[in-house]
């Protein structure tokens, strides 16, 4: 009778296990269709095993979740750029989705040869900042190393003349990050984020800090931090009043589908588990500048789970002319790029959207 | 009555010193922003130069096109750096910066970085890890193994406008100026940063 209970006991703890681990290698993302795919990663040039198990696992999950591009935060090839770096640290880890005809569009990071750019592999097309279209999305890709007038100028009547509904900028410096090691890029912020405000950017993209974190929205952008897809810096998060959701224990990669107003992400690990996921929403198209975002995160753990409820926020439609201040105080709507000296926790409490968990 | 007169002449002299010993010093001395037009202008043009002899120089090699090849770019750069470097045998440090150019150079590196954004860009240039000082030399190809120190925005706002072929880069605390390219080393200012 013991031993009758006892394999009753270990099978159901087996199951619980197998449904668990089912469970979490769910994916988090809708599979709309003819919405934008993409997979995000970050300083993962390193050639070591990590990285080729991000990018088997990367691989694995485009079976079930069938991404169109890549990008890349930059330091794509750390150590130098001999022809045996581009191999052994780009064509070899991603050969299956090279061979599949998946297109990566490239950064430079500082641990990158400028001359990267003209890799053909990398999209760069010879340019050290560029601009591309997927669908309803216009994509920004910066040189965070060199971020000088021209590049300035060129960014804003790119971000002027762009009538893409999402707007998306991605470099190598993070701007708010809570990692110990780098931290946030404050002097390019202070340059940037204006920009991206005024010409209603919604989501920034970056790496350089070997963590992966989601910064509470700012301004009512939402800044992603993944630099961890081939280095990390374990523990090296310091999760203070910016973090909205980080995971610094593993390596990770990021899977994005853009399905009309929404935003959907999806953090996964080297072993594949979902360490975070969620869906951002644009608002509404305002007059003279560009829809904002809402945020809904998934809870930030395990496993992935898409929270689908409607908000306040969600009853805005596209077109039509809303003012900015639709929620919450006179205080807490200010866009906040007056005082570029401040520090990240001043600028969390005053972030124009609120995050709805 | 004789100590009246002394004390107004006294106050004529005085007023005459005042008012008109200025003028004489502004005469003698052209305004400052001249004498930074003038330098900054002997900086341009040797930047002209420098491009003049790069273009044609590039316009000797098969053209870069972007390329699978990763061997074709990294030799494309160092047959781009062999003719820069023999062309530019003769070159030495201060024959872009010169002694005028690299001092207002100086000046604005010091305004920058004491300034009221100062301390960003000090942080912006924080070398990534631990950095072991290297001894820059002109005509040297900047080494690979040193991450590329983001050059502080603010700073490059002050600055003299540079083409896309050349950048302003820290190396510690020296400022060089590189070509982009071939990653060399064209001209540098040891000590930049104070």
């Amino acid at each position: 009778m013991p031993a009758i209970r006892r394999f009753v006991f270990f099978s159901c703890v087996a199951l619980a296990a197998i449904s668990l681990s089912l469970y979490s290698q769910q994916s988090a993302l809708p599979l709309k269709p003819n919405s934008v795919r993409f997979a995000v990663i970050g300083d993962m040039g390193t050639g070591e095993k990590p990285q080729y198990e991000v990018a088997g696992q990367m691989i694995g999950d485009r079976l079930k979740f069938p991404f169109d591009f890549v990008i890349t935060m930059g330091d794509n090839l750390y150590g130098g750029s001999d022809p045996s770096d581009y191999e052994s640290k780009f064509e070899r880890p991603y050969k299956p989705l090279l061979d599949a005809g998946v297109p990566f569009y490239a950064v430079l990071g500082n641990h990158d040869s400028p001359n990267e750019r003209f890799y053909k592999p990398f999209n760069m097309n010879g340019q050290k900042y560029y601009t591309y279209k997927k669908g309803n999305v216009r994509f920004f890709a910066l040189d965070s190393n060199y971020m000088n007038p021209q590049q300035l100028s060129w960014l804003e009547k790119e971000l002027q003349n762009s009538g893409s509904d999402w707007r998306i900028c991605y470099f190598h410096h993070a701007l708010y990050s809570s990692a110990a090691f780098h931290g946030s890029s404050t002097e390019i912020r202070l340059l940037l984020e204006p920009l991206f405000v005024r010409y209603g950017v919604q989501v920034v993209f970056a790496g350089h800090d070997h963590v992966y974190e989601r910064v509470k929205p700012q301004n009512g952008i939402s800044y992603f931090v993944e630099g961890a897809s081939g280095s990390l810096r374990k523990g090296n998060l310091r999760k203070k009043g910016l973090t909205a959701a980080g995971y610094d224990q593993d390596r990770s990669f990021m899977l994005i589908e853009i399905a009309g107003d929404e935003l959907h992400f999806q953090t996964i690990s080297r072993t594949g588990l979902t360490v975070d996921s969620g869906v951002i929403r644009r608002v509404a198209k305002i007059t003279g500048a560009a829809a904002r975002p809402t945020l809904r995160p998934g809870h930030g753990g395990l496993p992935g789970r898409r929270l689908s409820q409607p908000s306040a926020s969600d009853s805005s439609e596209e077109g039509q002319s809303i003012p900015d201040h639709h929620a919450g105080d006179e205080k807490s709507l200010r866009p906040n790029t007056a005082d570029p000296y401040r520090s990240d926790e001043q600028y969390c409490t005053d972030t124009l959207f609120a995050v709805t968990l | 009555m004789k100590r009246r007169i002394r004390v107004s002449r006294l106050f004529l002299w005085l007023s005459l010193f005042t008012f008109v010993a200025p003028g004489f010093t502004d005469q003698a001395r052209p305004p400052q922003v001249n004498e930074e037009e003038r330098d900054f202008k002997i900086f341009t043009d040797r930047i002209q130069e420098y491009l003049k002899m790069q273009k044609s120089l590039k316009a000797s090699l098969p053209t870069l096109e972007p390329t699978k090849d990763a061997a074709r770019i990294v030799e494309h750069q160092h047959a781009l750096v062999r003719k820069i470097a023999d062309a530019r045998r003769a070159a030495r440090q201060g024959d872009i910066f010169t002694p005028e150019v690299a001092e207002r150079f100086r000046k604005i590196i010091d305004r920058t970085f004491r300034g009221p954004e100062g301390r960003l860009a000090r942080e912006t240039i924080r070398p990534d890890g631990s950095f072991k000082p290297v001894r820059l030399h002109v005509n040297d190809t900047c080494p690979e193994e040193i991450p590329l120190t983001t050059t502080p925005p603010t700073l490059l706002l002050r600055l003299p406008k540079l083409p896309q072929e050349l950048a302003y880069r820290f190396v510690g605390r020296d400022l060089t100026l590189q070509d982009t390219e071939a990653r060399l080393i064209l001209d540098l200012i040891p000590n930049a940063i104070r």
